[in-house]
């Protein structure tokens, strides 16, 4: 069984859609109800075995706790939720910045150590967590997205660690820039990839338990030319 | 699979500039706007110049699927390459398939599009057994077929609201080859080749003629397919093999580029001929899919395509009239596609298709003089009770439309209020 996290996310849906073509069965949890029962129902078209919605507020500890505990044996899971935190308003709104850090950082580490501990009673699991390649430098324009993200590569990073000798894979995702429907118009670059991609790179992941996976992998390149600049001209870019 | 410009149309050869939107929850936008789905119309059917797109992106959910009916219910986003994708496996496959799969079944109902079993199926259309239609003034509803705005909207152009879902018959599908015959015809300046041919391969399920219109002897070659077992790995379709990276050149489209290249390909087509060989459906049915972007080889001119249909009782006079009126006016095309139309009603108040036979020619970056020549045969179809297929036009005056078109107030009529396209606005002044 696979469990998905923020399942109405896009690279979400497009992983569901590789799982489901295959046959796997799936738990599904997000905040929208009716996004979720249509996502489980084109699952279930495309050959999922058994699909289950849970919709709630994913980001509540409660919520994180109970659901973990309602899970059957899972061997994979995929922590997808998010939110582009918009940096100019957090940088006056210090409530919408406080929530955001508790979608992008505080809840994915809450579902990643509930799911890490779960499957370390059965002995075995691999989780995927979608980080971003925004989390290795913090930048003019999304310094508030990328500290959440860069939190979060250092909590999955060192998790790995720890759940290592009791048999979890802890897997950090990190995507650069996706085709969405948000981005569409956009005058786009060669650097967007689509969901679709991104997503069979993770099923993958999850398949051969990588540690760090960028995708496309030109990200990792692109990366240690970005960590590479000085601050004393990092400062000065508006990027 | 999006196109190269969300706010182009495929032949391109026009710009526009839009807001682009996204279906997102129940609400419409209250301001103008054009459903738009994959955008392979390619014309102005697509474009809504200074009003709003509004995107199905990511609205390609299939709902439920009825193993034993072959019926599918799905959001109006999913493409018939996804559903085909699917399906292929078990044994179902879209009723009518134009000659991409990058189409959204939203876009497949508005321009009702037709394949190479017309003359069995008859239009996309007649394969769709209902549609949730949202619109702006009075929500959403569920309409079967035979509610009146049914009719007007299957090949309404998505002027009569958002179609949010639909229910389809899929059609069965013994294996995943075709098994293609291949026949060489005409030279004698006329189609009574092609239509004996035609006639006498009524019981194929999939004909088409491809026809060299700048051949006075107007050869062509006659395909005709049907359904047959294959190996396993044809059930999914090969990635394309090769993308135009680039936009060709200006003297690829000339007059004397399409002569040599038509003359190849007869050649290379007349060498296979009666033989009979099987293929993959995917490449029988979609050949250009091969391709990605292939409407980057008409260079950033673009293209028209100028599709027609005149009456059967006609078409053996008329045909070679009106393709002989354009070799002289000296309009370059390369493809060029012949097929017969059956006596099958198109549920479409707007539908295309009629009794007869029709031809299908590109015309790359068409100029004044080119322009000219199609005015005259939209003229000539016109003369014989014939029309001019709208998903496929940018040029086609109002007056000619009106002409091809009767009917059209009564679409103007069930149209949303707050939808239009470019093309209708310019067909309808």
């Amino acid at each position: 069984m696979i469990c998905v996290v923020g399942a109405t996310s896009a690279v979400a849906q497009a992983a569901i859609r590789d799982w489901a073509a295959r046959g796997d069965e799936l738990v599904l949890f997000g905040r929208n109800a009716a996004e979720l029962e249509r996502i489980a129902a084109d699952a279930r078209v495309r050959g999922a075995v058994g699909v289950a919605v849970h919709a709630g507020e994913i980001t509540s500890i409660a919520f994180i706790e109970a659901a973990v505990a309602t899970l059957p044996i899972t061997q994979q899971a995929l922590v997808a939720h998010g939110s582009l935190t918009d940096a100019a308003r957090g940088m006056e709104d210090l409530r919408y910045l406080a929530e955001q850090f508790n979608v992008n950082f505080i809840s994915g580490c809450a579902w990643t150590q509930c799911l890490a501990n779960k499957m370390a009673t059965q002995g075995s699991g691999s989780i995927a967590v979608i980080s971003s390649v925004a989390g290795e430098r913090g930048r003019y324009s999304n310094f508030a997205y990328g500290s959440a993200k860069a939190g979060l590569t250092a909590f999955c990073d060192g998790l790995r660690a720890r759940m290592l000798a009791r048999g979890v894979h802890v897997i950090t995702v990190k995507p650069g820039s996706i085709d969405t429907p948000m981005t569409a118009s956009m005058k786009k670059g060669l650097l967007f990839a689509s969901a679709e991609s991104v997503a069979k790179g993770i099923v993958r992941a999850l398949d051969q338990q990588r540690d760090v996976v960028y995708l496309p992998r030109y990200w990792q390149l692109i990366m240690t030319i970005v960590r590479a600049i000085p601050e004393r001209v990092a400062k000065r870019l508006k990027w | 699979m999006t196109p190269l410009s969300l706010d182009q149309p495929w032949g391109r050869g026009l710009s526009a500039t839009h807001e682009h939107l996204f279906a997102d929850g129940d609400a419409l936008p209250t301001k103008n706007f054009l459903p738009r789905g994959l955008g392979r119309s390619y014309g102005d059917v697509c474009v809504n110049d200074g009003g709003a797109l509004l995107h199905s992106f990511r609205r390609d959910r299939l709902i439920s699927f009825d193993e034993v009916h072959g019926v599918l219910r799905c959001e109006a986003g999913a493409s018939l390459a996804d559903i085909a994708q699917v399906m292929v496996p078990r044994g179902w496959f879209p009723s009518v398939v134009p000659g991409t799969r990058y189409v959204t079944v939203g876009g497949a109902i508005a321009n009702d599009v037709h394949g190479k079993n017309h003359h069995i199926a008859g239009t996309f259309g007649r394969s769709v057994q209902s549609i949730k239609l949202r619109r702006s003034d009075t929500g959403a509803r569920e309409i079967g077929t035979t509610d009146p705005t049914f009719g007007a909207t299957v090949a309404g152009l998505g002027l009569t609201g958002l179609i949010e879902e639909a229910t389809l018959q899929l059609g069965v599908l013994p294996g995943p080859g075709i098994a293609q015959d291949t026949t060489v015809f005409g030279g004698a300046g006329n189609i009574d080749d092609y239509v004996s041919l035609d006639e006498a391969s009524s019981a194929w399920p999939y004909t088409v003629g491809w026809i060299d219109t700048l051949d006075p002897g107007l050869r062509g070659v006659f395909f005709r397919g049907e359904h047959c077992d294959g190996p396993d790995e044809w059930l999914a379709p090969q990635p394309a093999k090769f993308t135009m990276p680039v936009d060709a050149p200006g003297w690829v489209l000339g007059r004397w580029s399409a002569k040599a290249f038509n003359s190849v390909y007869y050649r290379a087509q007349s060498m296979r001929t009666a033989r009979r060989e099987t293929v993959p459906l995917w490449q029988f049915f979609f050949p250009l899919d091969a391709v990605t972007a292939w409407n980057r080889v008409y260079g950033k001119r673009g293209f028209v395509q100028y599709q027609f249909v005149v009456p059967r009782e006609a078409a053996r006079e008329s045909v070679p009239k009106i393709l002989s009126h354009l070799r002289e006016s000296r309009v370059a095309s390369y493809l060029a596609v012949i097929k017969s139309f059956a006596a099958i009603a198109s549920p479409g108040l707007m539908s295309f298709p009629m009794p007869g036979v029709t031809v299908a020619l590109d015309v790359p970056g068409p100029n004044d003089a080119d322009r000219r020549a199609l005015d005259r045969a939209d003229a000539m179809v016109a003369d014989v009770g014939g029309r001019v297929y709208a998903a496929k036009d940018a040029r086609m005056s109002s007056v000619m439309f009106k002409r091809f078109y009767p009917q059209w107030e009564a679409l103007e009529a069930a149209r949303d209020p707050a939808i239009c396209s470019s093309f209708w606005r310019r067909v309808t002044r």
